[in-house]
């Protein structure tokens, strides 16, 4: 019944036009940042260059492939969140507000088997996603631009990886940033079964990732004790795959922290949406 | 013969905050019946429906289908049900037959896609299998309800108000489906409705609930048949009529309608007599009507 | 700094004796100008503070008088200046005065430093040491201080090439106190807590480039065109 609930849900995910919103808007977003690095990509680096080039000349093709897919993924893992949110907050609430829940939950299904089917089904949302942002950055850029090192400005300065030494640290990446993103698609999802239409926790979402970042990104001592817990501190951790050395320590961490989100929002949806009474 | 029971419940209760939707309802469903739920708009109809439906966990009660706990066989029961709630919804942005198709996948039964394509032909939809349920009127989509509810051929129909916002021959449409599936497919059918006239064609058993209790319980025959039921009758001279009729049958109650109207609450069985002797006494009689008894019972009802 | 410049140009005055500093520095140039064109295979380990990079190689081709290229397939960090600047410096001996200073046993080699001052203040270089191997009639270390640069120091080893004045091994010494780190391209808002640690570790000065020439393929007579291309990539 899961399995075939999942199917359900993946065609109803399929059907809707805005599922292809999120597949759209990355697409021109790609589009659009790798056009305007061809047309002054050199003059953008040459700004992050420009204080150590008094002294040291950078030789060798600074713009490549390899660059133009990271700063689209340092770009757009902030906007993705929406993107996903679009489709998953409309999960549970969507059905809710349209009213075929209670067709839904009248059927031989469990409520825990809906639960899990819907997020299932968001997950999978949420790979696609992610991988159409992989293979579009890193695809489109290394035909557009060629390949070469990678030149990647971290707070602590410049890291040069040679080219061999990069797509493994890409493909680690999106598992990570897959992983911050089904976070954000399992809130959304937990969000959506306490609401009855889908703006809410669409907006919801987008407001506590909002706060979490700004909360985390405030200097002040008060949050440091919650810092390290907010999920939002962790989702830019596929960046440090991008240091050298790689602290896989810290990355464990945010991924250990990940996961625990996901797994306790799973759980308040299913004892939430369990002993739900279906009224609308 | 002991009659199987289909549907079970006893002292049902159910408080959303402080508002008592459900109050200690309790009534037999058996098989083959057509089941009357009757009573008007907020009456606690829909809250009784979803808690059979496992939509709604009820505060106390119990509810046994199939001469099961619905409560220990939730999924088990629910693969014997059909059912509509309120309005068939639907994906809108999916065909009909993608609908159903989506329907059946969870439905505990195997539906192949020509038994599907059947029952949107079963249904009058066959031609519009591929059209998304966006586009479609109310009466189409309480039709795709329906088929939607027959999918998995299940023994027990729930429908709750299913003529709704239909018009006229959606309704008569409705009506003959619903008959239909108890001659043809001796389906065990729950109807709820506000109407009374509905419930009076096709129900062979009803229960009434008003304010979130059941009031009454009985064969729809046993309570259209009672001993006593008003007769309209057109005629001329009414006043006399009256006094005719009150020297002569002595009735329960009389009361003149309009000039020429005058209705009276006679035994059934004296019908007959009645019309035969205002004839003989030469009043011109231009119509006689026994009014529908449990009309007047079910506003009675309501209202005490 | 000055001050301390004019001290040492004392120094260095009262100590000269002997051989006269042009004429060491004619003979180095009368060795370097054997050298028309050369390429060379070089293997470039930088170690700059703020900059992380692997070790990398490169090709470098030159053509008399200052034409330098640097091909390489990824990215290399080579000092802005290090392989012409000097050399192209001491060629005209009009623009400097050279004066003697101490002598310096550096890797068990006798050398003479010779303190370098333009006679220019126009001048990008302000002042440059170079330790002399008068035997061979090479640069062993030189320190250059630049307007704009800073002070960089190089140590240069010899090998195979000792003939042609053209070093195996260049170990550069670059002033990074002016490094600023710039604003990231991208904003990177959600960098935070894990970055803090990193950034209050003690900040280095000084970095260093060791640059390893191998395969010296030497006056082969290159073409100009070779410099054309690609000029934008050298900044």
């Amino acid at each position: 019944m899961l399995f075939k609930n999942t199917y359900n849900e993946f065609i109803k995910i399929v059907s809707k036009p805005r599922s292809y919103l999120g597949l759209g808007a990355l697409t021109l977003l790609i589009g659009i940042i790798i056009f305007a690095m061809k047309a002054d990509g050199e003059s953008m680096v040459s700004f992050v260059t420009a204080s150590f080039e008094q002294t040291l000349s950078f030789n060798g093709k600074l713009v490549n492939g390899n660059l133009i897919a990271f700063i689209i993924l340092q770009m757009l893992v902030v906007h993705i969140p929406l993107l996903i949110a679009l489709v998953t907050g409309d999960l549970i609430s969507g059905e809710a507000a349209m009213g075929t829940i209670r067709m839904l939950a009248s059927k031989p299904i469990s409520r825990t088997q809906i639960v899990l089917s819907k997020f299932i089904a968001g997950a999978i949302y949420t790979l696609v996603i992610t991988l159409w942002l992989g293979i579009l950055s890193l695809l489109v850029s290394h035909v557009v631009f060629g390949t070469g090192d990678l030149m990647v400005l971290n707070s602590d300065g410049l890291v040069i990886l040679p080219e061999a030494d990069i797509l493994w640290r890409f493909g680690l990446a999106f598992c990570v940033a897959f992983l911050s993103l089904l976070t954000v698609a399992t809130l959304s999802i937990c969000l959506s079964a306490f609401a009855e239409n889908s703006i809410g926790p669409i907006v919801a979402t987008m407001a506590i990732i909002i706060i979490f970042t700004i909360i985390g990104s405030l200097d002040v001592s008060v949050f440091d004790s919650i810092k390290p817990y907010l999920f939002t501190t962790h989702m830019a951790s596929w960046r440090s795959f991008f240091e050298n050395p790689v602290p896989f320590g810290e990355i464990m961490n945010s991924i250990v922290i990940l996961l625990t989100h996901i797994v306790l929002l799973v759980g308040i949806t299913l004892f939430k949406f369990n002993r739900k009474d279906i009224t609308s | 013969m002991e009659q199987q029971t289909i549907i079970k419940v006893q002292n049902l209760s159910k408080k959303f905050g402080s508002f008592e939707a459900v109050k200690d309802v309790s009534f037999t469903v058996n098989k083959g019946d057509v089941f009357g739920f009757l009573g008007p708009n907020g009456a606690g109809k829909s809250t009784t429906i979803r808690c059979l439906l496992s939509l709604i966990s009820p505060d106390s009660g119990t509810i046994e289908l199939f001469d099961k706990s619905l409560q220990k066989n939730r999924s088990q029961i629910l693969a014997n049900i059909g059912s509509i709630i309120e309005k068939p919804d639907f994906y809108k942005y999916l065909s009909a037959q993608k609908n159903l198709e989506i329907f059946a996948r969870i439905s505990g039964a195997t539906v192949s896609k020509k038994e599907i394509l059947e029952m949107l032909d079963f249904v009058g939809l066959g031609d519009r299998a591929k059209h998304k349920v966006k586009g479609f009127s109310h009466g189409m989509k309480q039709r795709l309800g329906i088929a939607q509810t027959l999918l998995h051929k299940p023994e027990l129909i729930i429908l709750d108000e299913p003529t709704t916002g239909l018009d006229p021959q959606g309704i008569i449409e409705i009506r003959n489906l619903i008959l239909r599936l108890k001659n043809e497919q001796n389906k065990t059918i729950l109807l709820s409705s506000h109407q009374l006239s509905e419930i009076e064609l096709i129900a062979n058993r009803m229960v009434i609930i008003n304010q979130g209790r059941s009031l009454v319980e009985g064969s729809v025959e046993e309570l259209l048949n009672s001993e006593e039921t008003v007769v309209r009758i057109e005629i001329d001279s009414v006043e006399a009529a009256i006094q005719f009729i009150q020297s002569k049958f002595n009735p329960q109650e009389i009361s003149q309608i309009s000039s020429k109207e005058l209705e009276v609450l006679i035994s059934k069985k004296r019908v007959p007599d009645l019309t035969k002797e205002l004839v003989l006494a030469g009043f011109t009689i231009h119509a006689i009507e026994p009014k529908r008894k449990l009309e007047d019972y079910f506003i009675k009802t309501i209202q005490s | 700094m000055k001050k301390a410049i004019l001290f040492g140009l004392l120094l260095a005055a009262f100590g000269a004796f002997g051989q006269e500093p042009e004429k060491v520095i004619d003979k180095i140039n009368a060795k370097l100008a054997t050298v028309k064109d050369y390429t060379v295979n070089a293997h470039i380990d930088a170690d700059i503070p703020m900059i992380k990079i692997m070790p990398s190689k490169a090709k470098i081709y030159f053509k008399q008088k200052d034409k330098v290229k640097i091909e390489s397939k990824g990215i290399t960090i080579l000092p802005k200046q290090g392989f012409t600047e000097l050399n192209t410096f001491l060629s005209d001996k009009s623009k400097y005065t050279a004066i003697f200073g101490d002598s310096l046993k550096i890797r068990d080699v006798d050398t003479r430093l010779i303190n370098i001052i333009p006679n220019s203040s126009s001048g990008e270089i302000v002042l440059a040491k170079i330790w002399v191997d008068q035997k061979n009639a090479v640069i062993m270390r030189s320190q250059v201080t630049t307007q704009t640069n800073g002070t960089v120091k190089t140590d240069f080893k010899y090998g195979s090439q000792l003939s042609y004045g053209l070093p195996s091994e260049l170990k550069f010494e670059i002033d990074v106190k002016k490094f600023k780190m710039p604003k990231s391209v991208a904003a990177d808002i959600n960098k935070t807590s894990t970055d803090k640690k990193k950034t209050k570790s003690k900040p280095r000065t000084k970095g260093n480039i060791t640059i390893t020439l191998s395969d010296y393929d030497v006056n082969s007579g290159l073409s100009d065109s070779i410099f054309k291309e690609k000029k934008k990539n050298q900044q």
